[in-house]
């Protein structure tokens, strides 16, 4: 029996010393220029794509918020799943003293919005969602971009580039297909690529586009897959709408070209990659972080374009690209800025062969279908007015839909 | 006989050791698997000793800190016990986790559609009893093939898994999504919700009192005395004249409806929803714990707990000291192989062969 006890006391003292010794409960700072925050992500910085944007927008905002003399301490959780876990790495994130707690992932929020009751003074904000602006809590946000600027502009510089291999002759007129890898038959996802393909219309009228649905936010293989089976049914651009980098090198091992999002993809498929376009976040942190220090009303619903620095292109790639692409996006960006260009102008485009003059843009009533708030006025569909999250989901002509089981 | 080689490590079963040595080997395996898992902790550059520390904080220390652990615990106790009663028949079901989500289905579907039908105690009892027997018939099916063709019932409850898993992620995507295109099924209302008492689901009440029953039904009945007889042996069974197919489909129908029962504990109590992770790998880890417990109900209890701190705590690690969460699992996972292994040494001997020198066959 002794020996027994021997050993439980043993390994009490073991648990009692470690009790002690572990890190000291972790607090809200008491500095009021120091500020806490989470942000919470679905994958980590490895995706080379959408986690690792969003760190990027992490490390931007906290430079700039240094030289205001605002220093953040940032409690950052990654492989976080849209499910339960996420309503436990609130609370955690809650637990150990965030002010601020970011939710990156569209699926997050409905676990998100389970916590913040829970904890008034916390400001919660969930990025690319829709539900917490018009929820009638104070403490919780939404955050989005025009992306579709971006994507407008990333399908200016492919449709230059087709445009100019059919003028070169390499190829003919009806040859120029765009094949688009997405993730789901989604408003983000839709508005997205008729954006960009809208683009490329402009630039070069014979363009028609292929989307094929992957079924996965970030699924490697699978949108690797879905790029190579597009170039092989013809598709001689590819773009994406999904987490990772595949579609790119896809691209280039079938000769291909290709426009990516979130991040820079010539460095891994300089032959095909032309261009990006991705969110800066970093904007939006600045912003919403400085806000929350000096005591004011972070924004219900946040939504910056192109023109204020939220959505960006990386670097063109040159050697590639049509000769004068540079020029013709610097003057495609002026006119999105002075509203001279509507990307989703309907008299550009046609649903069932007639002109689009209505779609509703919010879904009040909770069933999931638009029902109020016309979008289409003064000529164009408005995107990301009334909410900061696109709601475009209308099938326009030109765009075939492989498979929309997603 | 006599002229064959002995091997150079032989086991041998050994049913000659005392409580107190049993226990010391216990107490032992589970200190020195703490030690050993200093070793991936220093890899990542930290204290080991400060680490364990904020899994002990980050689990136990604060109120929320507790019933988060709890809430964790209660799914891997159920199904634990689900699972005891299958083991000892030595019917080897490694289907909880498609049973969970079966029975999470179920309880899904009357939460979303029949929740502004229904009071609030009567749904709870429908989603309970539809939760039960959707898990119950799910585990039926291989336990059938079982009793009426011998299939092997370890691939089969394994393959039913992917199926279950395979439905959810089926409505998920098509007939009970949200908004179109999020894979997001909507969350339940606050009517097709447990209640909670003391600040955790009351789920916990429900395992308890399973613990309890299955304790007794092990134990005390007819029941469960013709389980561990077919769990010793088959034959012997069936000449006590035993309907051991009969018994067989019975066992499994209950495993699996307690399996059920924590599919709908888990939607309605913790996750508010449904998605293809629902059974989040409880239907595996629970068959350590059942292990581990030798099959003891109460045993369970403590186990069960044991490897909540370490979940839960794994976050708080993450949260604090940017350790990555899947170290806590290499934890996990060396502290259960110490735990099992240490069963194997006290159940089992090792003899070492001497150089030379024959051993004597018994």
């Amino acid at each position: 029996m002794r020996k027994v006890s021997f050993v439980l006391i043993a390994l009490l003292l073991l648990s009692g010393f470690a009790f002690a010794s572990g890190k000291a409960e972790s607090a809200a700072p008491s500095d009021p220029n120091t500020v806490k925050v989470g942000l919470l992500c679905i994958g980590d910085e490895n995706d080379q794509g959408y986690t690792y944007n969003f760190i990027r927008g992490r490390d931007e905002a906290t430079e700039m918020l240094k030289a205001d003399g605002i220093t953040v301490e940032w409690v950052t959780k990654y492989n976080i799943g849209e499910d339960a876990t996420c309503t436990d790495a609130n609370i955690e994130a809650a637990e150990e003293g965030c002010q601020i707690i970011i939710n990156n992932s569209y699926g997050f929020e409905p676990f998100m919005l389970e916590v913040v009751d829970e904890y008034p003074e916390i400001e919660f904000i969930s990025c690319t969602n829709c539900a917490s602006a018009f929820d009638g809590r104070d403490n919780t946000h939404n955050a989005f971009a025009d992306i579709y600027e971006g994507r407008y502009i990333a399908g200016v510089v492919a449709g230059l580039k087709m445009q100019q291999m059919i003028d070169e002759g390499t190829i003919a007129p009806e040859e120029a297909v765009i094949g688009y890898v997405g993730a789901y038959s989604f408003a983000e996802v839709i508005s997205g690529f008729t954006a960009y393909y809208l683009g490329a219309k402009s630039v070069c009228p014979s363009v028609t586009m292929k989307v094929s649905f992957v079924g996965s936010w970030s699924d490697a293989t699978a949108e690797s897959d879905a790029a190579l089976a597009l170039a092989d049914q013809g598709c001689i651009m590819i773009s994406q709408h999904s987490d990772n980098t595949t579609p790119a090198t896809a691209a280039q091992s079938r000769g291909v070209f290709h426009t990516g999002y979130n991040n820079d993809m010539t460095g891994i498929a300089p032959k095909a990659s032309l261009i990006s376009t991705r969110i800066d976040w970093g904007i939006y942190f600045y912003e919403a972080i400085k806000a929350y220090v000096n005591g004011e009303e972070i924004p219900q619903d946040w939504c910056k374009g192109m023109d204020e620095g939220a959505v960006v292109m990386t670097e063109l790639n040159e050697a590639i690209a049509a000769p004068g692409t540079a020029e013709k996006i610097a003057e495609v960006e002026a006119g999105l800025a002075d509203g001279s260009i509507q990307v989703f102008d309907t008299s550009t485009f046609t649903v069932g062969g007639e002109e689009l003059t209505h779609a509703f843009a919010l879904d009040t009533d909770g069933d999931f279908t638009a029902d109020s708030e016309e979008a289409v006025y003064d000529g164009a569909f408005h995107e990301s007015v009334f909410q900061s999250a696109p709601y475009f989901t209308v099938q326009i002509d030109g765009i075939e839909w492989l498979n929309a089981a997603y | 006989m006599s002229d064959t080689r002995t091997p150079l490590i032989r086991l041998a079963k050994r049913t000659d050791m005392d409580r107190k040595k049993i226990w010391c080997i216990r107490v032992g395996s589970i200190i020195i698997a703490l030690l050993l898992g200093f070793i991936p902790i220093l890899l990542t550059g930290n204290n080991p000793l400060s680490a364990y520390g904020v899994i002990i904080q980050g689990s136990l220390s604060r109120p929320i800190y507790f019933k988060q652990t709890v809430k964790i615990a209660v799914p891997l106790l159920c199904c634990a016990l689900a699972i005891a009663p299958c083991f000892k028949m030595r019917f080897w079901n490694i289907g909880a986790e498609g049973q969970i989500t079966m029975g999470a289905v179920a309880a899904t579907y009357f939460a979303l559609f029949w929740s502004n039908r229904l009071p609030h105690v009567p749904l709870l009892l429908i989603m309970f009893i539809s939760g039960a027997i959707t898990g119950g018939l799910w585990a039926l099916i291989p336990a059938f093939f079982k009793a009426r063709w011998n299939t092997n019932e370890t691939l089969f409850t394994l393959m039913m898994n992917y199926i279950a898993i395979g439905i959810v992620a089926w409505l998920q995507g098509g007939p009970w999504e949200g908004r179109k295109g999020s894979q997001l099924i909507p969350m339940f209302s606050d009517n097709a919700r447990i209640p909670t008492v003391l600040g955790v689901h009351c789920g916990w009440i429900i395992a308890l009192i399973l613990v309890l029953l299955m304790y007794v039904y092990m134990t005390k009945t007819k029941q469960g005395y013709e389980i561990a007889v077919i769990g010793d042996s088959v034959n012997t069974a069936r000449y006590a004249g035993m309907n051991v197919g009969w018994i067989v489909m019975r066992t499994m129908f209950l495993s699996g409806a307690i399996s059920g029962i924590v599919g709908f504990i888990i939607v309605s109590g913790a996750n508010f929803t449904l998605y293809k992770g629902v059974a989040n790998g409880v239907g595996f880890t629970s068959i350590s714990i059942a292990w581990l417990s030798q099959l003891n109900s109460f045993a369970m209890i403590a186990i069960s707990m044991m490897l909540a701190v370490l979940e839960k705590g794994a976050n708080t690690l993450q949260t604090r000291m940017q350790i990555p969460a899947s170290i806590a699992d290499i934890i996990t996972g060396i502290l259960l192989f110490c735990m099992l292994s240490s069963e194997f040494f006290i159940n089992y001997r090792l003899i070492i062969r001497r150089g030379g020198r024959k051993e004597e066959q018994p």
